[in-house]
């Protein structure tokens, strides 16, 4: 059953090495986000200097803008604080138009044809979901890249290290699978393109905005909040950020870490199980 | 020990409880045999194909495939089948020979093995020049030979063959069919074929079956069904009013004769003893023959006395596009 997914997944990665411009559409999405976005908003801006021609004390300023910073995690400015979510937000919008290729797999004949060689129809369903990962995880690489070169972007803290760099990626790669074995069980669901970007905006949208992926909790409704603060897109973007904004970890910091992380593992392997037995059921004879 | 490939019994398929597909067909392919379903559009050709290759449920009936239970051992039946589909499923970013091989790794093909067959093949099917190209520089002609590649790529025992020259312009798909017959006289491969024209399953097919509305018509080899027909028919006109009828008939090996004013049909059951013999008895009359043809019976006739339409009509049909766009929607 490996040999088959790899062999699957190298022919999906293959396609897409030989047609490169098909990664462009997604990293223009994470580069606008992050470039235009990103810069056009800096919360510590908000922060008066003076009221009604009153001179506000500079300690005091310093006092408002250093809570306001904690409140975006510690993060020296909006595009620190936004990298982990725009990279999350990539991922799962790439993921979920990554099924398309499968629809069309299907559309094509493709499918038929995997589905009559002796292979296990849990290949075809984790093929679908690797191809689907890497590419979505090379975009998130990039993206990363893309932020630390942007003027005034991205700025990890002191001590952020090698170690840091993949704990950030297997946060984010974590989410990414989980997402993407979804998705991709959607992509074998569906027969036509319509019905699945019809699914994937219904899905992709609200989970980002249900999430700290653009903005701190500290600023949402309690309703909103509470959905929040189990949306494993906030627990990736948050450990990432954990990871980014601070170069060592205090033990409560670790704490923290390991939490979010053990519940990301936990989150991958149910949607991953979740996503073959729909995949099974859209994959059996007709 | 059988030595049939293909056993089909009340084979049914009906979706949705309404719409019957296939509707209680019995057949069979003996090994080495080279089996064609012929039938119009939405007849129920490729839904067979379909359950005979595990894709469809089968709502009724049994069909062993290689000897294996297509419902109880569906992986068996995988392992010993081959299929070129209708559609053209090769990868246009892979070069002709990633295709192959990629095939014969879904078929748990040893590299060594699948290099030799790639080998093989590519020289059949005159390829090899274009093995490390991408597929999309390939042609119509290439892609389909390329696919009938990746069917047999693994070795299997059964061909199955959707509609294999389907858009394909004359010549390229007289060279299909002589890759076709010799894959099935040289290599001994067992082929069931589907097509929808009648000249294809005259020219490659040992057996053919007649499919319209899901059920089996008639079976039986392109001689044996056209010989139901009663032979040649020559078709003679005549210009000057004499009555020849009871002549003709006293001609041997005239089984028929209709005349319609001036015009005579004459069914023959030997062409070269009639033919010479009713020309002679023509002159000796003193009579002028305005006009002679003689028509083989061909399996359009075949389908239009079984079916009461022709292919042409029937594939075009209403009726029959209506139930395939049916299918598909309640699939």
């Amino acid at each position: 059953m490996f040999n088959d997914t790899l062999a699957l997944t190298v022919r999906s990665l293959k396609k897409w090495v030989r047609n490169p411009a098909a990664i462009m559409p997604g990293l223009f999405m994470a580069v606008f986000w992050l470039a235009l976005f990103g810069s056009s908003f800096n919360p510590l801006n908000l922060v008066p200097s003076q009221i009604g021609g009153t001179t506000l004390s500079p300690v005091l300023v310093q006092q408002i803008k250093s809570a306001m910073s904690s409140t975006f995690g510690g993060a020296a400015n909006y595009i620190t604080f936004l990298t982990a979510g725009v990279i999350v937000f990539t991922v799962i919008i790439n993921m979920a138009y990554g099924g398309i290729d499968i629809v069309l797999d299907r559309q094509l004949g493709y499918l038929n044809s995997l589905l009559t060689s002796p292979i296990s129809r849990a290949s075809i369903f984790f093929s679908g979901a690797m191809q689907n990962f890497v590419k979505a995880m090379f975009v998130a690489v990039l993206t990363f890249v893309v932020a630390l070169l942007l003027p005034n972007g991205l700025q990890v803290g002191a001590g952020f290290g090698i170690l840091n760099f993949l704990g950030v990626f297997t946060a984010f790669a974590l989410v990414t699978f989980g997402f993407g074995c979804l998705f991709s069980a959607v992509a074998f669901s569906v027969k036509v393109v319509d019905s699945l970007i019809a699914i994937i905006n219904f899905l992709a949208f609200p989970l980002v905005f249900m999430s700290s992926a653009m903005f701190p909790l500290g600023t949402f409704p309690s309703w909103l909040k509470g959905i929040a603060e189990i949306n494993p897109v906030t627990k990736a973007a948050d450990t990432a950020r954990l990871l980014i904004v601070n170069g060592n970890l205090s033990s409560s910091q670790l704490s923290t870490l390991s939490g979010n992380m053990l519940y990301l593992v936990v989150f991958a392997v149910v949607l991953a199980a979740i996503g073959y037995l729909i995949a099974r059921r859209a994959l059996k004879a007709e | 020990m059988t030595n049939k490939m293909i056993e089909a019994e009340n084979l049914t398929k009906t979706y949705k409880k309404t719409v019957k597909a296939v509707d209680h067909i019995s057949f069979s392919v003996k090994e080495g045999e080279l089996f064609g379903f012929i039938g119009p559009n939405g007849a129920g050709k490729t839904t067979t194909i379909k359950m005979l290759t595990t894709l469809a449920s089968i709502t009724n009936g049994t069909a062993l495939v290689a000897g294996y239970d297509v419902c109880k051992d569906p992986a068996a039946v995988r392992e010993n089948i081959g299929i070129v589909p209708q559609e053209l499923t090769a990868d246009d970013e892979l070069k002709g020979a990633e295709n192959l091989l990629l095939s014969a790794k879904l078929h748990h093909v040893p590299k060594d093995t699948a290099r030799k067959k790639m080998k093989e093949l590519l020289e059949l099917l005159e390829l090899e020049g274009a093995a490390q190209r991408q597929v999309k520089t390939y042609s119509g002609g290439m892609r389909r030979r390329l696919q009938l590649a990746m069917g047999l790529i693994h070795g299997p025992k059964i061909l199955f063959l959707d509609e294999p020259t389907l858009g394909l312009d004359i010549q390229t798909r007289q060279n299909m069919w002589t890759y076709i017959r010799d894959l099935n006289r040289e290599k001994g491969i067992t082929v069931f074929m589907t097509t929808h024209y009648l000249e294809e399953a005259d020219s490659l097919c040992d057996r053919i079956a007649i499919i319209d509305n899901g059920t089996i018509k008639l079976s039986g080899s392109p001689a044996d069904l056209k010989g139901k027909l009663g032979g040649t028919i020559l078709t003679i006109q005549l210009g000057n009013g004499a009555d020849i009828s009871t002549a003709l008939w006293g001609i041997q090996d005239v089984t028929e004769v209709t005349k319609e004013g001036e015009t005579y049909k004459i069914k023959l059951a030997r062409t070269e003893t009639a033919l010479p013999a009713i020309v002679e008895m023509v002159t000796k009359k003193g009579l002028k023959l305005f006009d002679i043809a003689l028509t083989k019976p061909t399996l359009d006739q075949v389908f239009l006395q079984i079916t009461g339409n022709t292919m042409r009509d029937g594939a075009t049909n209403g009726n029959a596009y209506g139930q395939r766009v049916l299918i598909e929607r309640l699939k």
